[in-house]
């Protein structure tokens, strides 16, 4: 082997050994399996429930848990392997659950969902209220259901890519972040605490995208994520960061400063001491979009970089934290160097992608 | 509807109400609200796929090239005037292409 072979081969392994891999969803039947280092396809998983329109870690972090819209399907996705483990469907013949994100209990037996019945008619379609509903993996159905108050059916208007639902790790406590942070017992659905902070919005845009960052500082049992507040006087927007205790149910927030129009929630970097964030100002032809840097230790924003942003797109971060993802609406993920805010490269997917989030793993 | 006249005070205020959105006057003591176009928010009424505008009536808000918008309408919008409906009559729309923007031509052909 000469000098050259040798070198060649040198930062195969380098790269090899740095890179983790991304699952995304992807039209417009398959996961699409990227590796990060080389920044290539590595894989299709084909899917059989249909379109992918939400994939979601299971609470051990090997499998990933898969669910489409027009079977409304689950499928059980082994990511060491990329094998399909299991998959099922809720539909049945004129019946149809709706359901969009799901969330696992802590033995990955259950997942929790918000699901809406759809029963075909002789004339029509009857459309349900959105419920509260349990399937078991092993029985492959719903075994549960439960009523949403009025005042919480807005609120759980499901989107393709959601996650309904944050578990603690004792599997006590299901946590809802929307328009308020809404704890439920996870044995009835009964509300036990409702908390007033607002998850931060961004018109016309995905809501965040939760990646491993997320999952991890969930097995921690916290959850850090910026928040909008408002001051009851004058009524001023500002906003800050929030630490969640998933078991205590309790919180710290710390104002940073002025909301401004929308915010694409947090991706925080593995050693968990910065985050990042974009933010846009302005509408359609006039809009500006930015990252925004975080110092978590301090809850400072540290650094600001104005990107040409596409008109709808989701946010995500490498596993090592050094990079940072625009993917969505298309067939290309955009690599920005989380050091400098700047381009470093597109990967072109020949495939487009659905909504339903994003996976990184190291 | 020339024939009818308000002739009692709830009737009036409604002609007024009706004549004064017609009028390009407005009160001083607040900004004009903004212009709104006449059209469907983010779609339109005929059957022209990928065909829309945003809600400004305008394509700024729009994905470039109009493609990359076309899937995610088709799943989450189910528009069923512009794209097929995903949930229901069109299941396999997109079964043979994976990327609306390099492979449209590859789409079904979906006669409602």
């Amino acid at each position: 082997m000469n000098k050259f072979s040798l070198l060649i081969l040198l930062g195969t392994l380098c790269a090899a050994a740095q890179g983790g891999t991304i699952f995304l969803p992807g039209y417009p039947d398959r996961i699409l399996v990227i590796d990060e280092a080389t920044r290539t396809l590595l894989d299709k998983i084909p899917s059989e429930i249909g379109i992918p329109t939400a994939i979601g870690q299971s609470y051990d972090r090997k499998k990933i848990y898969v669910t489409s819209n027009d079977k409304n399907g689950i499928e059980v996705v082994d990511m060491a392997s990329r094998k399909v483990l299991d998959h099922f469907v809720l539909n049945e013949e004129g019946h149809q659950h709706r359901i969009y994100g799901v969330a696992p209990d802590p033995q990955d037996k259950l997942l929790y969902t918000v699901v809406r019945e759809v029963v075909k008619q002789a004339d029509r379609y009857e459309i349900g209220k959105y419920k509260y509903g349990v399937i078991d993996l092993a029985q492959h159905k719903i075994v549960r259901t439960v009523d949403i108050p009025p005042e919480d059916q807005e609120g759980n208007n499901p989107y393709p890519g959601m996650n309904p639902f944050r578990v603690s790790p004792d599997g006590k406590y299901l946590y809802q972040f929307r328009d308020k942070v809404t704890i439920l017992d996870s044995s009835n659905f009964h509300v036990v605490d409702k908390i007033d902070l607002a998850k931060p919005d961004f018109p016309d845009l995905e809501a965040i995208g939760i990646g491993t960052p997320f999952g991890t500082l969930v097995e921690q049992g916290a959850f850090v994520s910026l928040f909008n507040a408002e001051d009851p006087i004058v009524h001023r927007r500002f906003f800050g960061i929030a630490r969640f205790d998933l078991n205590s149910r309790e919180f710290q927030f710390t104002e940073v400063g002025p909301a401004p129009a929308g915010m694409m929630g947090m991706q925080v970097a593995p050693d968990r001491k910065t985050g990042y964030s974009v933010i846009s100002n302005g509408e359609h032809g006039n809009r500006r979009c930015e990252f925004w840097a975080f110092d978590l230790t301090k809850n400072q924003r540290t650094m600001t970089s104005e990107f040409p942003c596409r008109p709808r797109f989701s946010f995500g971060i490498s596993s090592d934290g050094k990079h940072l993802y625009l993917y969505g609406a298309g067939f290309e993920i955009e690599v920005w160097n989380a050091a400098t805010l700047k381009l470093e490269q597109t990967i072109d997917l020949h495939n487009d992608v659905t909504m339903g989030g994003i996976i990184v793993v190291p | 509807m020339r024939h009818l006249r308000a002739v009692n005070q709830k009737a009036r205020r409604m002609d007024d109400f009706v004549t004064s959105a017609r009028e390009h006057v407005v009160g001083l003591q607040g900004p004009p609200p903004p212009p709104k176009m006449r059209v469907p928010l983010g779609c339109t009424l005929i059957f022209t796929p990928g065909w829309e505008v945003d809600s400004a009536g305008g394509a700024a808000g729009l994905c470039q090239p109009l493609e990359r918008d076309i899937y995610d309408c088709y799943v989450d919008c189910y528009w069923p005037a512009q794209v097929p409906d995903h949930l229901n009559n069109a299941t396999d729309w997109t079964s043979k292409c994976a990327s609306a923007t390099k492979d449209w031509r590859n789409l079904d052909l979906i006669f409602p």
